[in-house]
């Protein structure tokens, strides 16, 4: 059915169309100054009076239609002409490399190079992939009624390139050539869309929330402008991006509000990292462990966009604590032997009732005497929590030792489960309350009869339980 | 082409001796035949000025130590335009140091009576910097321009005339400008941005620099830094109440460069033809326009506009971005280019300047 292309009347010129770019070179520009006369012939006072205007008059008018010379090949108008680049755009000259997320655009002349008339010319332009077929142009309905002899019919076709490894752009001609006889015209154009990033991942929990650190590696031939990239959470988690502090002198910079550094990623290998802090929303259990996917918009040359999305990641599941238990408030001065009160808050994260409590400090497994110990009863009753309830308590305690020392071993019991919950942590880091449980003690200048005669009281106390 | 300069004294002394003699009134004052040798600069007859060069050496038409460094620099620009570098660098491996005592007028003190300081052009210092990375040595290259940079800025801390400093610090923004053009050239773009921002930030606001600024932002892709610098090109330039054509078209090349990204060619085209309509040689707006109209499927016009303004501005039209964008469109057009191309080759031969490199028509 296809005649040998040399028989054809039409036939099909192909031509990327990716957006412009600005030409760059070195117009070897220059100051007549710096080439007719010595570098400090200026310090010559007759010099600096008379050469100026003598330079000028010759030499630096700007060309005007009567002027048929090449002088601003050759003269410097302003210093900055040696910048090299002057805004003339250039059309893309190769067809370049294409990659996933890109848009493929091409300009397409279908050119009658025969003497006659071609007429009733049914165009069909359409990507194959190895997946599939799409059709980007059909023109079956309203067919071209003509293109005279010599005579071109142009159009331009987009496709969002979606698709890794081979594509063809398929473009085909049906029309009545001169001699009325209808001859078919399939043209091929290959081409190959790369990856033009990799993203690597890596998931860390630490205490109770997530960090998700993202690494991009650049793989296309020119940097990368990085417009957006956003971890987009799954529906039980909220994410966080967390950013370097900005160094000083930026920000004193006088020009910052003209120029602001743009995120760039270097061509062939350059990378950047994104950290995110992902925390499970308050009442959510994570049942999967898919965090989200990262979104990632480009431009390159004048704009040119690029988008991908990376698969789900995904990290370590996370069983969130049904209690919890924080501190509140400890106070900021502690003395030996003397009691004080502990602060606390206690949540329940179910959508049930827990409870009744009981609280203590758990007993270290060595037999020395632990250097915080309750002061007074040496368990705690609290009552039954609501769903989502929180009830706040107070620990008297008391120091032993001096120094900085932790309070180890609080723990929590629901008497109607009899479940026990994990002690709190040493360190608490939990949300918004930083609160260390290491406290510094400090000896107080007491009489030294009087605080045995406490310290007797309180054990007394103690036996009478 | 010598005129006759005034002799004020009486003393029968050649031309081109001491300057301060006749109170720089031609060119032929500063140097011999000088007014020749500029006049084949302009129309770019570089290979003419070789000859000229060529001969006077041979004929030992030049007496003072001055014809004969400006007649070097002259030969070394002629070859460096006409992309012969090897040769330009043997020229000017002749000099091998431009801080010696041979190239200061107080050494001479019977030509130069009461002169003193470097006779050198600084073109040969800057050509000096150059040539490496020509020749492929980028580092050599780079460390020169900036050593250059030093020496330039080691000048403006001397006390000299008012003209000397400006002449100074014009050589100092041009050094830069340099060095930003080879990083440029080498997309190294955030060291490009740095040495904007270091020009920028010195005070004075240039719009000029500011708009390259912005096309630098536009190129990788930073389309709202482009248009806050932009912004500010315009605001500057309408402050100042200058009604310049030239900042006036780079206002209006800016604004059609943001309509060119948002894909509004129409909105572009209408810029651009009002730039062209205020200047007829604003080759940059021709260029560009031809270029709106492929993007709007308007082949036969791009081309036309192209076509037209060899014709009718050749000597500013006639360079090799636009050729280039000329052939690519008669690629795209004629299945038979070849014979297009080779009729535009022929034309360009016969009307273009020694430096033109004719590899852009790709024939």
């Amino acid at each position: 059915m296809s005649t040998p292309l040399a028989t054809q009347s039409l036939a099909f010129r192909v031509m990327r169309l990716c957006r412009p770019s600005f030409n760059v070179d070195t117009p070897l520009l220059l100051d007549p100054a710096d080439l007719i006369v010595g570098e400090d012939i200026f310090d010559d006072p007759v010099a600096a009076t008379h050469l100026p205007p003598l330079i000028n008059s010759h030499l630096t008018n700007p060309p005007d239609f009567s002027d048929l010379s090449y002088r601003a090949r050759f003269l410097l108008q302003n210093p900055s002409d040696s910048f090299g680049l002057s805004g003339l755009l250039v059309l893309p000259q190769s067809f370049g490399a294409i990659y996933l997320g890109e848009t493929f655009c091409s300009y397409i002349s279908i050119n009658n190079s025969s003497n006659f008339e071609v007429r009733e010319i049914v165009i069909k332009a359409e990507m194959q992939t190895e997946r599939q077929r799409i059709l980007l142009v059909d023109n079956s309905k309203t067919p071209v009624e003509s293109i005279r002899a010599g005579g071109r019919y142009d159009f331009i076709v987009d496709h969002d390139v979606k698709e890794l490894g081979a594509h063809t752009l398929v473009c085909t001609a049906l029309y009545s050539d001169g001699d009325g006889e209808r001859k078919y015209l399939p043209q091929f154009f290959k081409f190959i869309v790369a990856n033009p990033l990799s993203v690597r991942t890596k998931v860390r929990v630490v205490k109770e929330t997530t960090y998700l650190e993202a690494c991009i590696e650049n793989h296309t031939k020119t940097s990368l402008y990085m417009d957006q990239v956003e971890f987009e959470p799954a529906p039980n988690w909220s994410a966080k991006i967390l950013k370097a502090d900005e160094h000083k002198s930026e920000d004193n910079s006088p020009s910052r509000e003209i120029f602001k550094p743009p995120v760039l990623v270097k061509s062939g290998g350059g990378t950047r990292n994104y950290l995110y802090q992902l925390s499970l929303s308050l009442h959510g259990s994570a049942q999967s462990n898919v965090l989200g996917k990262l979104q990632i918009a480009w431009r390159t040359n004048l704009g040119e966009p690029g988008r991908l999305q990376t698969q789900q990641i995904l990290g370590t599941p996370v069983t969130p604590k049904e209690l919890e238990l924080h501190v509140v408030e400890v106070p900021s001065a502690i003395n030996l032997d003397r009691p004080f009160s502990v602060h606390l808050n206690l949540t329940n994260q179910t959508d049930k009732e827990l409870g009744p409590f009981e609280v203590w400090l758990s007993q270290d497994d060595t037999l020395d005497e632990k250097a915080v110990m309750i002061n007074g009863l040496q368990t705690m009753e609290l009552s039954q929590l609501e769903a989502f309830g929180t009830s706040d308590f107070h620990l008297n305690l008391i120091a032993t030792k001096l120094g900085v020392q932790k309070i180890t071993g609080i723990t929590v019991f629901d008497k109607s489960e009899k479940k026990t919950y994990d002690p709190l942590p040493d360190l608490e880091d939990s949300g918004e309350i930083h609160r260390p449980l290491i406290l510094t003690i400090k000896a107080r200048l007491w009489n030294q009869i009087k605080e045995r005669e406490y310290i007797q009281e309180a054990g007394n106390k103690e036996q009478e339980d | 082409m010598d005129s006759p300069s005034p002799q004020l004294e009486p003393t029968p002394v050649q031309p081109s001796t001491d300057p301060l003699t006749h109170q720089f009134t031609t060119l032929n004052d500063l140097a011999h035949e000088l007014t020749s040798l500029q006049d084949l600069a302009n129309r770019g007859s570089w290979r003419s000025i070789l000859d000229k060069v060529n001969r006077a050496r041979s004929l030992s038409l030049l007496s003072t130590p001055h014809d004969h460094l400006t007649y070097l620099a002259y030969i070394v620009l002629s070859l460096t335009k006409l992309r012969r570098f090897q040769e330009a660098q043997t020229e000017l491996d002749s000099v091998d140091d431009f801080n010696s005592h041979h190239y200061r007028y107080e050494t001479y003190p019977k030509i130069y009576p009461n002169r003193s300081g470097s006779m050198v052009p600084f073109s040969l210092r800057w050509l000096h910097a150059l040539l490496p990375i020509k020749l492929g040595n980028r580092q050599e290259g780079l460390d020169r321009f900036y050593l250059l940079l030093d020496f330039v800025r080691g000048k403006l801390n001397k006390n000299g005339t008012d003209v000397s400093v400006k002449v100074w610090r014009k050589r100092e923004v041009f050094v830069v400008n340099n060095i930003i053009n080879h990083h440029l050239s080498n997309k190294e773009f955030s060291v490009c941005l740095d040495l904007i921002n270091g020009l920028i930030s010195g005070g004075n606001l240039d719009p000029v620099m500011l708009s390259k600024l912005g096309h630098v932002q536009m190129q990788i892709g930073d389309l709202e830094g482009a248009n806050v610098s932009f912004s500010k090109v315009e605001k500057l330039i309408s402050e100042s109440g200058e009604s310049d054509i030239g900042l006036r078209n780079l206002v209006s090349r800016n604004k059609a460069l943001v309509y060119l990204v948002a894909k509004d060619y129409l909105s572009a085209v209408r810029e651009y033809d009002d730039c062209v309509e205020r200047d007829g040689m604003d080759v940059v707006a021709i260029n560009n326009k031809a270029i709106c109209l492929m993007y709007l499927r308007d082949l036969s016009d791009s081309i036309k506009v192209l076509e037209s303004s060899l014709e009718r501005v050749p000597t500013v039209a006639l360079n090799e971005t636009l050729v280039v964008n000329l052939c690519s469109m008669y690629e795209l057009a004629y299945v038979n280019h070849s014979d297009t191309k080779r009729t535009l080759s022929n034309w360009i031969a016969r009307v273009a300047p020694d430096d033109f490199d004719s590899s852009c028509t790709r024939v």
